[in-house]
């Protein structure tokens, strides 16, 4: 089985203090550290399992700068077979949509049964580049997938729906599904991984390469301009307790206490 | 000149990281500097990754770097934490090493593939009781009975030695060489042989995942082809092994250091007093930037150190220098650590002031730091 | 006349909250811009939700189809595309649902239609639609304008919006389309619903939770909190990846794929405060919140919040609870 999996270098903000930069449309990404996108983790880890499982090549994809190379290293070391950077200054500030388009313009050419994608990325939760990657290409397409099984040129599927429940569906291939989280644990990369992701190349392509024109991807090409970042408006906060944890624990006891919580 | 890590050296390094960042957790730490056990299941993990083999050759399971990739590990584990780090980077300390340089295809074959692999633990019985600094006379004999061996006498401080089953041990088998230490050999030996006790030493003050023992040798039979290289020359062999692995020692000092202060940081910026974060006070901040500094220093030279060792011949100089000054700062920084924390860098779970009881070891085995002094002496003066 | 579509979402013979949602939202666009809001309604016998849905819309555009019993984004697609391409709605509100996210992205690029998705406010401005929405797991805000269209489509959050009937209801009209659908969809397959795994521990009882996060760093350490819940006569609930991890069973979820809870204490520790989850707590009577990160977004929906390492916090905490306790017998 042949797999394509997309993937994109976010900044980890989940712990970190954001800071929004001088132009106002954008975060201050110095001192930030990136790494994959948490649902494209899942997704590489599937397709990596899918490949142990029946054979096949894994290809990792991503569009973005230079530095997404780290990504695209951790994807081979953890077991895809290729990768490829689309990379050019064209592709600057690009949604979800003129993504999906730049995508479409290789993987067009390429060979696959199946394409996953994470679910969303962590950076922009746009959700949007698998389906309309599908669409593009003209394949069917299951968004947050929590389980894949395959039969004869097809996949059964559980789509995550609210509330814990699932729906399983029955998809032909070749199809893009996007990953939802806790599909499957993600393997560290190993020693033996970053030894044998040395030796494959990285294959990095620009707009001249891909058959687009400028007005098709970056900001001429997207759906969606950012206008301005700005911090969330507080309708609430939160009274903050000070002091030692000591006296934050007699506090919060008070406030228990006075609840009759205690 | 070049002071960039290649990629290669860079993904090493991130992957090092992570598994530490995700394994190492501060509870565990804990938990293993309280009970000071050996943490085997995740040296097992560890050794799986590939992390506790990187200079091994790929031919013996091993991952076939240098002892600069070695260090980003150690350094990465030991910045995480330094007990575990310590502990998970020493499982298969030196014998494959010296085997490597001097042991027969039968006895690399045997011995290093399942150290390499994380299976089986090694320990290096150099320092006696009552030779520590200066082991050029040993107590410790090994003297020749038909196809074998009979070795007495004890060691002390031995790493791994309660939980090893390769063991290497210097010995005295020409107690009439002079000077002495021109009659040593190094014999392997195994866990379970007659006459091979080893017992724990507890209530170290720091490092405590790391476990350590004394063997006591009475009449522990080896055969012949246990003897490693050749007759006479083991202690040459220990001091050549030292070239490469005071630097990883070096480099737990580095990974300690960074690891204190990046929590000392971190705490400087949160922690208010005089109505603002501490770090507004110069008192502070330049202690952070002193520390800084250090540690920049440190790192280059341990780095030079393995690449040195890695690519010329290697220099017994640029290593104790590495060693003696990444250890020194290794105190200082931890130390200046727990001082921006407050009483609070006092108490055990705010996982400073372990950083500071385990980097003073870094002072201590392999040579103390003024041992490395000598050895940097004996340079100055030739 | 100008359109303003708003597909009702329904599952298993329920419309979704969503759908109110939706509808007070695109009600006060439609008011603004002179346009009509129309409700589009595809399934299979759900004429009695069309009568509902015609308090809150001008009309009920019905596609009554038994090829449309589940939904199925690919019939949604062919059944939207043929009313879209004669009718031309201004703009399409679809929710930023497991559903909406399986369908609004393929239909707008199909269509060539702007598409916003996860919007957590909108607004006309001129021919213009600009929309708020959130990036950096809520950590941020944007504003955000799409490219110059003749209609647009958005998908929007759950509960950005509160549902409000109109002073009078509509009464709007139900307006058939015949489906256009000729043959089964084959290419993907509605099979059945999978339920969560019966039985385990109810948290939409409990009085008390608490509610561990990614900030709990480890398996291990979770009985340090479940001492915690213990002593405080509560259970133990979580954020999403604490399930993913596999260190709770899914049924201790709390968010959008997970419980909605209502408790009297709602206890965060470690939790970032994703909307994903909030949305499953933010109405329990009083919440605290432990984060080391002042910033976090859990603070805003906190009555209580406390900037510290939860391992520092949680001990003291528990050990005094046992004290009151002691005390007490
Ligand atoms: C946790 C731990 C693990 C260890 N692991 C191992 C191991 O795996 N294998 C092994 O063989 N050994 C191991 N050691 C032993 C370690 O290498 C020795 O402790 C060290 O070499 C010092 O020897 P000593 O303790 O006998 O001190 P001594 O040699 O007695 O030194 C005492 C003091 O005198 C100083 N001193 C000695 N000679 C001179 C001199 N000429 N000039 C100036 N100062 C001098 C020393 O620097 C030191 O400050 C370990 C030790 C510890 C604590
Ligand atoms: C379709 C979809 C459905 C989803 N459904 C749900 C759902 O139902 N429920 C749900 O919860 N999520 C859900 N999510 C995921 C959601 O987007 C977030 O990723 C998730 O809620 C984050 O969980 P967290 O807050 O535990 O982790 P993080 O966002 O990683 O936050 C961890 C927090 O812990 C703090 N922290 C770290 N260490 C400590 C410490 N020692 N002491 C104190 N604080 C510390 C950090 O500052 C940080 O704020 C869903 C996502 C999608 C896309």
């Amino acid at each position: 089985m042949d797999i394509i999996v997309c993937v994109k270098h976010v900044p980890e903000t989940a712990e970190a203090e954001l800071k929004i930069d001088a132009s106002g449309k954008t975060i201050e990404k110095t001192g930030l550290v990136f790494d994959i996108n948490e649902w494209d983790d899942y997704a590489l880890e599937e397709a990596v399992r899918i490949k142990e499982k029946f054979s096949g090549t894994v290809t990792a994809i991503t569009v973005g700068p230079e530095d997404s190379d780290s990504t695209l290293r951790k994807c081979l070391a953890r077991g895809a077979d290729k990768a490829i950077r689309l990379t050019d200054l064209k592709f600057t500030n690009s949604d979800a949509y003129a993504t999906a388009k730049i995508l479409y313009s290789i993987i067009k050419n390429l060979h696959f049964d199946l394409i996953l994608t994470g679910a969303q990325a962590g950076d922009d939760g746009s959700a949007v580049v698998g389906p309309v990657l599908a669409g593009l290409l003209g394949v069917p397409h299951a968004t947050m997938v929590k389980k894949i099984e395959f039969g004869e040129g097809k996949a059964v599927v559980n789509r995550e729906l609210e509330g814990g429940l699932e729906e399983r569906l029955e998809v032909k291939l070749p199809a893009v599904f996007t990953v939802q989280t806790g599909i499957n644990e993600p393997r560290y990369v190993s020693i033996m991984g970053i030894r044998k992701a040395m030796q494959k190349e990285i294959r990095v392509m620009g707009l001249a390469d891909i058959g687009l024109n400028e007005s098709e991807v970056g900001e001429a090409g997207s759906w969606l301009k950012i206008e301005k970042l700005y911090v969330p408006p507080v309708e609430k906060q939160a009274e903050f307790l000070q002091g030692s944890p000591d006296e934050i624990a007699t506090k919060i006891i008070e406030i228990l206490k006075s609840r009759g919580l205690v | 000149m070049d002071f960039k890590l290649t990629d290669e050296q860079i993904e090493i390094k991130r992957a090092a990281r992570e598994f530490a960042e995700k394994e190492f957790t501060p509870e565990l730490a804990l938990e293993y500097d309280q009970k000071e056990e050996f943490p085997m299941e995740l040296y097992r993990k560890a050794a799986n990754l590939g992390f506790t083999s990187m200079r091994i050759p790929q031919e013996y399971d091993g991952q076939g770097y240098g002892v600069l990739e070695e260090c980003l590990v150690v350094e990465e584990f030991c910045r995480v934490d330094p007990g575990l780090g310590v502990a998970v980077s020493l499982g298969n300390l030196m014998v494959p090493d010296v085997l490597l340089k001097h042991g027969t295809k039968e006895q690399k074959e045997k011995y290093i593939p399942p150290l390499a692999r994380g299976e089986k633990i090694a320990a290096a019985a150099f320092t006696e009781p009552e030779h520590g600094s200066d082991i050029t006379r040993l107590d410790t004999t090994a003297v020749k009975n038909g196809n074998g061996w009979i070795i007495n006498g004890s060691k002390q401080f031995i790493t791994n030695a309660p939980i090893a089953d390769t063991f290497i041990i210097l010995c005295q088998t020409d107690p009439n060489a002079t000077p002495p230490h021109r009659g040593q050999s190094l014999f392997l030996a195994e866990k379970g042989m007659p006459g091979l006790e080893a017992a724990k030493l507890r209530g170290k003050m720091g490092i405590k995942p790391c476990v350590t023992g004394s063997l006591a040798l009475s009449d522990l039979h080896v055969p012949e082809t246990n003897l490693v290289g050749e007759l006479n020359k083991g202690f040459y062999y220990a001091l050549e092994l030292f070239d490469g692995t005071r630097i990883t020692v070096a480099a737990q000092a580095v990974g300690m250091a960074q690891g204190a202060f990046e929590k000392a940081l971190a705490y400087a910026k949160t922690r208010k007093q005089f109505g603002q974060p501490i770090i507004n006070f110069q008192g502070v901040s330049f202690k952070l930037a002193e520390m800084a500094i250090k540690i920049e220093t440190a790192r280059l030279l341990t780095y030079k150190a393995a690449w040195i060792y890695d690519h010329e011949k290697p220099s017994p100089v640029a290593t104790s220098m590495a060693k003696a000054y990444a250890s020194r700062i290794a105190m200082e920084v931890t130390d200046e650590a727990i001082q921006i924390f407050g009483g609070y860098g006092y108490l055990a779970d705010y996982h400073v002031e372990r950083f500071h009881r385990c980097a003073k070891i870094t002072e201590i085995y392999e040579g103390t730091s003024e041992i490395q002094k000598l050895t940097i002496v004996n340079f100055l003066q030739r | 006349m100008a359109e303003i579509f708003v597909l009702a979402e329904h599952r298993q013979g329920q419309l979704r909250d969503i759908t109110f949602e939706m509808l007070t939202k695109a009600r006060e666009l439609a008011e603004k811009t002179n346009a009509d809001l129309t409700a589009v309604l595809l399934g299979k016998n759900v004429r009695e939700h069309a009568k509902n849905l015609v308090e809150y819309a001008k009309r009920v555009l019905l596609v009554e189809d038994d090829k449309l019993e589940h939904f199925n984004s690919d019939a949604y697609q062919k059944v939207l595309s043929h009313i879209f391409k004669e009718r031309k709605p201004i703009l399409t509100v679809i929710g930023h649902t497991s559903y909406g996210v399986e369908l609004a992205p393929r239909l707008a690029a199909a269509l060539n239609v702007p598409l916003a998705t996860d919007c957590i406010d909108l607004a006309f401005e001129g021919d213009a639609l600009t929309v708020t929405r959130q990036m950096y797991g809520g950590k941020v805000n944007v504003k955000a304008v799409l490219r110059k269209a003749e209609g647009y489509m958005v998908t929007v959050r759950q509960a950005a919006f509160q549902v409000q009937k109109p002073p009078t209801p509509s009464n709007g009209e139900i307006e058939e389309i015949p489906s256009p659908l000729t043959e089964e969809i084959t290419t993907k397959r509605f099979l059945q619903y999978v339920l969560p795994p019966p039985g385990g521990v109810d948290i939409t009882a409990a009085e008390v939770l608490v509610g561990i996060g990614r900030g709990i760093k480890d398996q291990s350490n979770i009985p340090i909190v479940e001492e915690l819940a213990k002593s405080i006569g509560g259970v133990l609930a979580c954020s999403r990846p604490i399930v993913d991890k596999g260190w709770l069973p899914s049924d201790r979820q709390v968010g959008i794929s997970g419980k909605t809870v209502k408790p009297k204490l709602y206890i965060a520790l470690g939790i970032s405060g994703a909307f994903q989850h909030v949305l499953g707590m933010k109405n329990s009577d009083l919440i605290i919140a432990v984060n080391k990160d002042p910033k976090a977004p859990i603070f805003s929906f906190s009555d209580y919040g406390i900037v510290e390492d939860l391992f520092k916090i949680v001990p003291p905490l528990r050990n005094k609870i046992n004290e009151l306790k002691a005390q007490k017998t």
